[in-house]
């Protein structure tokens, strides 16, 4: 199975049938199986912290939901994470794409992809980074658990070694 | 037009339809107003309150009202292209618009410089934008956005008022008990 459907599988193992995002080119390898799957509603929102308020929407009315997008997008979700999911103590696992890392040929993408981890240690949401598909479904699943476990919103960062990340 | 009794007006309308409102006042009257298991209060996510219902109305069947602010909006305009793109039939935003910021100071807000929200919904595809100056043409409106399909926009241009007491409310207990009325079973711990 490749790592973009072992994703797909444990987001529907936990009920998570509401994604919202913004679009990203290495992240699309799972949106695209999302957008083709019934079971799921993909939501394009405009910005992330958009994203973030959908999805914390979806859940106060009964909806597991995720979201996904770039880390340069991170940086404008941070007020969304800080001020809704975790005071209202809402589970929403964000999957990020960490640009920055192995083969990154964009100076611009650099700063934000390196500062995603530190920032999220700032606020306390936990995370993990996937580098490969060694054991992908039990670390996924098991970050999809906890998330859910600790009400609270947790981060799964997938890298260039994960998912061959955006040439030029 | 006066929020607070506006938006009493507007609950003697529902009945278990859930509501979000915007940080701050707005959030404050709809407690003192009715602190209803179906109020969804926001004290932070600048902007967010009607993405955050746009959410909701994606995830249950019945009509979500946003009770949202110009400044708040104006802040996030993106998500009204989005709700315009999904066009959930059970959405109703509702923007008070007092075209300031008037909890910082009272600085004017973009409307008051001739920025059109109803304008804005309509040219991303909300039909049914409206804008209102007095609680009788709110009730009119609002009646029909209740039984008819949306989604629907509605500008309810209000004047100043005295604020209320900050409401007692907790966003985790807030979250909670909303949540609870939607979920087959109850939350636990394990």
């Amino acid at each position: 199975m490749t790592w973009a459907k072992t994703i797909v599988k444990a987001l529907k193992e936990h009920e998570i049938s509401l994604i919202a995002y913004v679009p990203d080119s290495s992240i699309h390898q799972v949106t695209k199986l999302v957008d083709a799957d019934e079971y799921f509603h993909l939501v394009s929102a405009t910005r992330e912290e958009e994203a973030l308020g959908i999805a914390a929407g979806a859940y106060a009315a009964g909806r597991n939901a995720a979201v996904f997008m770039q880390s340069s997008g991170f940086g404008n979700s941070i007020n969304a994470i800080a001020g809704l999911a975790i005071p209202s103590r809402i589970p929403i696992p964000i999957f990020i794409n960490l640009r920055g890392e192995h083969g990154e040929f964009n100076i611009a993408q650099v700063t934000m992809g390196r500062s995603t981890r530190p920032i999220l240690d700032v606020l306390g949401v936990p995370h993990y980074t996937i580098n490969s598909e060694d054991r992908l479904e039990e670390k996924i699943k098991g970050a999809l658990k906890l998330c859910y476990a600790s009400r609270e919103p947790l981060a799964l960062c997938m890298t260039p070694l994960l998912h061959g990340g955006k040439n030029v | 037009m006066f929020r607070y009794s506006a938006t009493k007006r507007i609950l003697s309308h529902l009945d278990q339809q859930p509501v979000i409102s915007n940080l701050g006042p707005t959030s404050d009257e709809l407690w003192h107003a009715s602190d209803r298991d179906r109020n969804f209060y926001t004290y932070g996510s600048m902007g967010l309150c009607s993405s955050i219902a746009l959410g909701m109305a994606l995830s249950c069947e019945e009509k979500v009202i946003s009770l949202d602010g110009d400044g708040s909006i104006l802040m996030n305009m993106g998500t009204i292209a989005t709700i315009g793109r999904e066009a959930p039939s059970n959405l109703i935003v509702l923007v008070w618009d007092n075209e300031e910021w008037a909890q910082t100071g009272h600085q004017k807000s973009h409307t008051s410089f001739g920025t059109d929200l109803e304008m804005v919904a309509r040219s991303n595809g909300i039909e049914k934008s409206f804008t209102v100056s007095n609680e009788e043409e709110l009730d009119l409106v609002l009646i029909q956005a209740l039984n008819d399909e949306g989604p629907w926009f509605i500008v309810a241009k209000i004047q100043h008022e005295p604020y209320l007491p900050v409401a007692p409310v907790l966003p985790e207990h807030t979250l909670h008990r909303f949540r609870q009325t939607f979920v087959t079973e109850p939350d636990r711990v394990g």
